[in-house]
């Protein structure tokens, strides 16, 4: 798996393991961890430093953390640098106890050299407990420029988060029938009649 | 695509709406499925085109938030209910792996079988409606009717028809038949024998080709950009099968290939699963070939399991593309979150693109060809 | 447990049967016999044999049968029974019904399937009456901004442009309705009234995939018409006549089929367009545009279009036949009556009942009669194959089958049959005719 990285990235690692000593954000190249997947989370922790958080690498899954400002820059230095270039969901998960909503991308790569890896880069945004979808302060900022193929799963996480995308051109209902007034329906406090 | 726009045919602008008729192909209209096509035509070109789907939306997502691992079986595989060992595939892997599963050798390859059978069963289905859409009622009844010896196959397997709920985390619901294994083999013989019949009444059809080729072409950095997926995006050229690049359960060990066509257009699309039917004989033979002659199929799991505070996102390759599970676990027996990324609605994406230009007559065969079941797009 | 009859009781049924008919006789003789009474009064009865019919001699006939013949052989002659029953309307509508059964039956043998089976005991033969009666029975939907009367009237409209097409055809030696001088040119006529009733159903619906599948059936009817009529002047060139009769005799030693198969293929492939047979059932295509201009008929209405398409084909079938095939030619098969039984009658039963006159038709109409329906059969049988064989053809690439090739091969056909007649081999004062 190793020799199919183009060699850009392994003078990239090496560059990374030598300033591993004085950077305690670059992961060490340990034996439980892929060392593939850990080579792409060091070239992001690289790029970006205190930007973004590896939440964990598994084999062909790594999951990146950032904050929603930075998110489209991280997003095209994934796609033009990484050759992620496609996404192939977009997840929103409602977390009420932590007063936020997660939106996580599954970015994946149709690249014969990384494409069994998957790279789900989240971030998060306020959540309100009186939504008002389009209006209120829950939104995120677009990945329609970067990853074209997020159109419509946009649409679908602003129908059922409520997750106002900015930039999107086409924020208009997908899924839901034209006149539904309840909660967006995957929000927890959304209960299912009889459960 | 819009340069394929002929002179004189302008894509829609305020104000010069009076040449533009808008169409609304569905929901109850014999050529869109479970969904609403809105299209605009400008005498027979169609200038932009609108879908609307959710109207067999079911909110699989949230009742998946209100059972336990094991309960969710038989209501996920409700989207796709002719490919349900398919849809449930991604889910028991991804449960296995949250809960530290490991799942017996033989299990393994019956679920390759059934997959497998399951998958041509979709196909069959789905070749049968492009069949009709294009106005060509043989194709329609062929395949209806051959569908039945895969049907009566996996009856034998798992005791239904079509809603299986075949596959548990931790295995397959029951042990093969004991004499699977034969008439298994003489199916597929005589289903392979059949579906080359196919060949000569529909794919060498002149008018079907005629109909077909050059119409919706997707280019392969489009069907990059677009995300599509499964035969979609073989039919562009890319070699992507989820079976070859991230081999989950038996796959590495089997031989087979993956079918990819260059041209990008309705005639490679509707193509493509049809050669993964051929495919999928030689898989099915030679798992039965492999498979170990006893052991247990199925791990015992506890009652309400649970898992701790982690995530998995598990992808196989479904009859409509890659499909994948996205579950997260917060401890409780419940899944927290359940998110069913699907085939097709990935494609659904690539139709006003493909539309946009077309001629109206050519709008039931670039639709179906994506491969798009409506009622798994809106889960 | 029947839920359908809860209150079923045999005597109640009785008795409502036996009301019935009490008020139907009261109804007959209080009414109906001073009416049939009254109108004798004013009819001209006719004279049968030198003898004037009268009821009391219409009251005989139920005493002796064989005196029933000369008025059947009379009514035959008249224009009323050729138009309702022989060469007209009910003999085609036999011969389209026979179709759809066959049609559904060979599709379904196509697909591997049943086809109609349980209608009628026999291979669901009587699933067209019952269909029928489902029609009949359903009610008559009419879109709210369409134009009634137009709407109303046209399938209508449809079926008797269809029935006017039958007149024209010649069956046997002398039964036709309409023996025209200029037949081929009313066929022409005829036909061109088609897409002005599809385009005027489909505007008055007030709905747009009828206005749609009008628009698609204008177009192609009308470029498919003139490579049809273009298809067919070789025909008139050689023949010399346009009397389809005319035509028909020609052809006694050869049919055209023989000197101008490219006619044929022509016009056999424009009648599939102007049929909207598939492969050519664009106006209907029903993946597309639902059902095309028939989207908003309903109930009987819809069963008078599919009627009147039925007839269509059968016309056109045969119109293949008398044009091409020749007709009601063919070897004598039916033998010649003997001579004692059209003077002294048929004995019959016991008593030995003589019935002079009979039979009512001649042979060499009965052979010609027999000679057109097979070759009428099997033109609709290749017209039905292509069904279960093609799918849909797009607009564009019909247009442009009409436009570019079928008319280039219908001038061909035209240079063929002007050098045989220049040559002098066939045509009038030619070597072989």
């Amino acid at each position: 798996m190793n020799n199919e990285m183009p060699n850009k990235t392994e003078a990239d690692h090496n560059k990374n393991v030598s300033q591993n000593n004085n950077s305690s954000k670059i992961i060490k190249n340990s034996a439980d961890l892929p060392e593939f997947e850990t080579n792409i989370a060091n070239m992001l922790l690289d790029k970006f430093d205190k930007k973004l958080k590896i939440i964990f690498i598994k084999k062909n899954r790594i999951k990146v953390d950032v904050h929603k400002d930075n998110i489209v820059e991280i997003a095209k230095f994934i796609n033009q640098n990484l050759k992620f270039d496609h996404a192939e969901s977009v997840t929103g998960v409602d977390r009420p106890e932590q007063n936020e909503i997660e939106v996580v991308y599954h970015l994946g790569s149709y690249d014969p050299s990384i494409s069994n890896q998957i790279l789900a880069l989240s971030t998060r945004t306020v959540r309100e407990s009186i939504p008002n979808p389009g209006f209120d302060k829950t939104r995120l900022p677009s990945l329609r420029d970067v990853f074209y193929s997020v159109e419509f799963h946009e649409r679908e996480c602003f129908e059922m988060l409520g997750v106002y995308f900015e930039n999107h051109p086409d924020n208009r209902r997908l899924l839901l029938p034209e006149d539904w007034a309840d909660l967006p329906p995957l929000r927890k406090d959304f209960k299912i009649k009889g459960r | 695509m819009i340069s394929k726009l002929p002179p004189g045919i302008k894509v829609e602008q305020k104000g010069d709406n009076d040449k533009i008729m808008t169409l609304n192909v569905g929901p109850q209209h014999p050529g869109s499925g479970h969904m609403r096509i809105i299209v605009k035509i400008d005498g027979d070109y169609i200038v932009s085109c609108d879908p609307d789907p959710g109207y067999v939306h079911r909110g699989e997502e949230k009742m998946a938030e209100y059972r336990n691992y094991i309960t969710n079986i038989p209501h996920l595989e409700r989207p796709v209910i002719h490919d349900s060992c398919n849809i449930l595939y991604p889910y028991c892997l991804g449960v296995e792996e949250i809960l530290g599963i490991e799942v017996p050798e033989r299990a393994k390859y019956v679920r390759v079988i059934a997959s497998e059978l399951n998958r041509c069963v979709y196909t069959l289905y789905w070749l049968a409606i492009y069949g009709i859409f294009l106005g060509h009622s043989t194709m329609f009844m062929w395949p209806a009717g051959d569908r039945e010896l895969l049907i009566d196959l996996l009856e034998k397997l798992s005791g239904a028809r079509v809603t299986h709920a075949y596959f548990v985390p931790g295995g397959v619901r029951n042990d093969m038949p004991s004499n699977f294994e034969d008439v298994c083999l003489r199916q597929i013989n005589y289903f392979e024998k059949r579906i080359k019949q196919y060949d000569s009444i529909f794919y060498s059809n002149p008018i079907l080709k005629s109909r077909t080729i050059n119409t919706g072409v997707l280019r392969q950095n489009d069907a990059i950009r677009l995300g599509s997926t499964g035969s979609v995006l073989r039919a562009s050229g890319i070699d992507f099968d989820l079976r070859k690049k991230e081999p989950y359960d038996v796959y590495d060990n089997l031989d087979f290939q993956t079918n990819v066509l260059k041209s990008g257009d309705s005639y490679a699309r509707s193509k493509i699963p049809w050669l993964d039917m051929l495919e999928s004989c030689k898989i099915i033979r030679n798992a039965l070939e492999k498979i170990p002659k006893s052991g247990s199929v199925r791990v015992k799991l506890k009652p309400n399991p649970k898992a701790g505070n982690v995530e998995t996102y598990k992808r196989v390759e479904s009859g409509r593309g890659s499909l994948g599970m996205y579950i997260i676990s917060n401890g409780k027996p419940e899944p927290y979150r359940v998110k069913i990324s699907v085939g097709s609605f990935r494609n659904l994406i690539c139709l006003p693109y493909l539309l946009k230009g077309e001629k109206l007559g050519n709008m039931p065969a670039v639709y179906w060809s994506l491969n798009y079941w409506p009622v798994e797009a809106d889960r | 447990m029947s839920t359908i009859a809860p209150k079923f009781r045999l005597g109640y049924f009785i008795k409502s049967l036996l009301d019935n008919i009490f008020w139907i006789i009261i109804l007959l003789t209080l009414i109906g016999i001073p009416a049939i009474q009254v109108a004798l009064f004013f009819i001209d009865l006719p004279v049968i044999d030198g003898e004037l019919l009268t009821p009391f001699l219409a009251l005989t006939w139920l005493a002796d049968p064989s005196r029933t013949l000369p008025i059947v052989k009379t009514l035959m002659q008249t224009d009323f029974f050729k138009i309702a029953v022989f060469p007209g309307f009910g003999f085609a509508a036999l011969l389209a019904a026979g179709t759809i059964f066959i049609e559904r039956k060979l599709l379904a043998k196509l697909q591997l399937r049943v086809g109609p089976f349980y209608c009628g005991k026999i291979e669901g033969i009587l699933q067209l009456m019952g269909d029928g009666l489902k029609l009949i029975s359903k009610e008559i939907i009419i879109p709210a901004k369409a134009d009634k009367p137009i709407f109303w009237v046209a399938p209508l409209l449809f079926v008797g442009t269809a029935a006017a097409f039958i007149a024209l055809i010649p069956v046997s030696p002398g039964w036709v309705i309409a023996d025209l001088d200029v037949g081929l040119l009313a066929f022409f006529a005829i036909i061109g009234f088609f897409p002005i009733i599809t385009v005027l159903s489909s505007w008055s619906a007030n709905s747009k995939f009828p206005f749609i599948g009008g628009i698609r059936a204008l177009h192609q009817m009308v470029s498919f018409e003139i490579p049809l009529i273009l298809s067919l002047l070789g025909i008139v060139i050689l023949t010399g006549s346009l009397n389809l009769s005319e035509i028909v005799e020609s052809q006694y030693n050869f049919p055209w089929i023989i000197f101008m198969p490219i006619g044929a293929i022509v016009f056999f492939i424009a009648m599939l367009a102007e049929l909207e047979r598939i492969p050519f059932d664009l106006p209907e295509a029903e993946s597309e545009i639902v059902a095309g201009w028939l989207t908003e008929f309903s109930g009987m209405m819809y069963g008078l279009v599919q009627l009147g398409s039925y007839l269509k084909l059968y016309a056109f079938a045969a119109l293949f036949v008398v044009l091409f095939l020749g007709g009601w030619n063919g070897p004598m098969i039916i033998p010649q009556f003997p001579q004692e039984i059209i003077t002294d009658g048929i004995e019959l039963g016991p008593i030995s009942v003589t019935i002079p006159g009979l039979p009512l038709f001649t042979p060499e109409m009965l052979n010609g009669t027999f000679w057109f329906t097979i070759k009428t059969v099997s033109v609709i049988f290749f017209i039905l194959i292509p069904r279960g064989v093609f799918p849909r053809i797009r607009i564009d690439l019909l247009l442009h089958i009409g436009w570019y090739k079928l008319i280039g091969l219908a001038f061909v056909n035209i240079f063929i049959s002007l050098s045989l007649l220049y040559a002098g081999v066939l045509g009038p004062g030619g070597m072989m005719l």
